[in-house]
């Protein structure tokens, strides 16, 4: 890929990401709104769907990587899930309640169910689609603990945590938000220092050995990488589904998939696309809010049986 | 060669499966300028001995065996230093992701600069191009791995060996897919990369093309080698038979090259 037209798409990718934050902070309910209640309720919500949809793009194109499977992603796999039965149970075990302790439970819920994955991938005769399935029943294994568990425990604001489940961003803060999107820019850089093991695992775990990867390491500091930052999404913005495997997907076909030049523009249109889709959700069925997780599933999961059934085509 | 002592030396490898057994104490030497072939049925054990040489597939206890290269102990080396020194070459490239064919050779260095910082980008590219000009598939270059033919990709899967800087190649029937043009070009190839000093393995079914071109057949059969030494003495009818008992296969050398080649004798009763 030319440095010119590489180039070109950044900076295309960079404008439409601020395109699309000017959009958000602009458009809404009310039009004669104070600017100030603007600021306080619009921005920290650009702020962590920035945040947020750059972790899900970053760790879907590790996780596909890992696992040398392009229909791999967070919530497909049941990893955020995982994440999100993390931090229920943190909570109700009353553990912490603060921004820091849920991160820290949602972080090891993912790598759980992270690990779980990575060890059924190990299995002798394991290939993509037993993976994927694992993944799915993972998920919803998942999902009915945390309604277990929330029924039992009577948890306080169940509505709120209902939401939170399908995702929502609705509850940004400044600081969190800021916080979240120093931290995943952070993790986005070290994910990025590792293009070119990432590059060599594309080539499946035996074709990395042979380029001189010591794989069985790389997986693990990935995954505890890959965890860290879905912890983060889940814990600011809940389950969202399909960002993580749409972006990837439609980044490498633009720019092919060294990941030097693919994470990048993964995470600017993973940013662009959760903040254009939360505005949906804020604006489409006014005066209501549809959760986020809701208008990303409703474009990704068409496109994922899409590509599930090119693939097998193809094959 | 001057230099006397065997470049790669294998010691009395020993895997299994579970309880199978494949591969049984199995001991050889590598030269400098040499082609080797390793033959035996399917199941017989090469591909997992080329993964054990090559250290992918890592010994199931230290006294199962050894690799010396060079005198030292090869499996003691990082990942990327063997990679460095012994380059595995598979049948085929995973062709999941879009990859073009020039990114799929890149990859080679990986082995050089595990690091994203340190690799010397110009110079990489430099060496990427030779290689694939040398296996003929400069042309390729932009062409996205999965529309390639099988032995398209394979002359890319070559070239990349060819950038890991190895001196020793274990082809593990890395020229299957090849049409005749690409296999004879293919076999011009080896030959020149021995005569630079490189040490080549190779494992095929087509008897033919590797008596063809090894000095040298080591012969596998259900994990133990019958037999090791200079092609024309060690491909006779006897142990091909012994080695292929269902066909009545007979050896005979080639009209002008000499060479032991392998026919069926008569087919069907």
């Amino acid at each position: 890929m030319a440095r010119t037209s590489l180039f070109r798409h950044y900076l295309f990718a960079l404008s439409l990401w601020v395109f699309a934050c000017i959009t958000a902070l602009k458009f809404g309910v009310a039009t004669q709104l104070d600017p100030e209640l603007v600021m306080q309720l619009r921005l920290p919500r650009v702020i962590l769907a920035t945040a947020v949809g750059m972790g899900l793009a970053v760790a879907g194109t590790t996780l596909q990587a890992l696992f040398t499977n392009p229909l791999c992603e967070p919530y497909t796999l049941g990893i955020s899930t995982g994440s999100a039965l993390g931090s229920v149970l943190g909570i109700s075990l009353g553990l912490q309640v603060n921004f820091a302790g849920l991160a820290g439970s949602s972080f090891f819920g993912a790598l759980f169910f992270t690990g779980l994955l990575y060890l059924i991938s190990l299995r002798p005769g394991t290939n993509n689609l037993t993976l994927l399935l694992a993944g799915v029943m993972l998920g919803f294994l998942g999902s009915s603990l945390v309604a277990l568990w929330m029924a039992v425990t009577d948890a306080n604001g169940i509505q709120g945590a209902i939401l939170w489940l399908m995702g929502d961003l609705s509850r940004a803060r400044i600081y969190g938000a800021t916080f979240t999107l120093t931290v995943m820019l952070f993790l986005a850089y070290v994910v990025w220092t590792h293009s070119r093991e990432l590059d060599a695992l594309l080539m499946g775990e035996e074709g990395a050995l042979v380029l001189g990867i010591p794989v069985a390491q790389t997986r693990r500091r990935l995954i505890l990488m890959t965890s860290i930052i879905i912890g983060l999404c889940v814990s600011g913005g809940g389950m969202i589904g399909f960002v993580g495997l749409i972006i990837p997907h439609f980044v490498r076909r633009l720019i092919g998939s060294l990941h030097i030049n693919t994470l990048p523009l993964c995470a600017i249109w993973g940013s662009t696309s959760l903040v254009l889709a939360d505005t949906a959700a804020r604006t489409l069925v006014r005066p209501y809010e549809l959760p986020v997780g809701v208008v990303t599933a409703l474009v990704g999961a068409p496109l994922f049986l899409w590509m599930m059934l090119k693939r097998q085509g193809d094959a | 060669m001057a230099d006397a002592a065997p470049l790669v030396s294998i010691f009395g490898v020993c895997f299994s499966y579970g309880k199978n057994s494949v591969l049984r104490e199995v001991s050889f030497e590598l030269d400098r300028g040499k082609i080797t072939a390793l033959l035996g049925p399917n199941g017989s054990g090469k591909s997992t001995l080329l993964k054990i040489i090559s250290g992918i597939l890592p010994l199931q206890s230290p006294d199962s065996g050894q690799i010396r290269f060079s005198g030292t102990d090869f499996l003691s080396l990082s990942a990327p230093a063997r990679a460095r020194q012994i380059a595995y070459v598979p049948a085929d490239l995973l062709a999941e992701f879009p990859l073009t064919a020039f990114e799929a050779v890149m990859m080679g260095q990986i082995c050089h600069h595990p690091n994203l910082f340190n690799s010397s980008s110009q110079a990489e590219r430099d060496q990427a191009h030779w290689a694939m000009e040398e296996c003929l598939c400069w042309h390729l270059r932009e062409r996205d791995l999965h529309s390639l033919s099988g032995g398209e990709r394979q002359l890319v899967t070559l070239a990349r060996a060819l950038v890991q800087g190895a001196k020793v190649f274990l082809l593990d029937e890395t020229l299957s897919k090849m049409d005749l043009n690409h296999q004879a070009a293919a076999g011009k190839l080896l030959r020149k990369w021995v005569s630079r000093g490189y040490s080549i393995v190779l494992v095929s079914h087509d008897l033919n093309l590797a008596t063809e071109w090894a000095d040298e057949c080591v012969l596998l059969k259900q994990g133990e080698k019958i037999a090791w030494g200079p092609t024309r003495e060690i491909i006779t009818t006897e142990r091909i038979r012994a080695l292929y008992p269902g066909p009545e296969l007979i050896v005979a050398p080639h009209p002008s090259t000499g060479m032991p080649k392998v026919f069926f004798g008569k087919m069907g009763s």
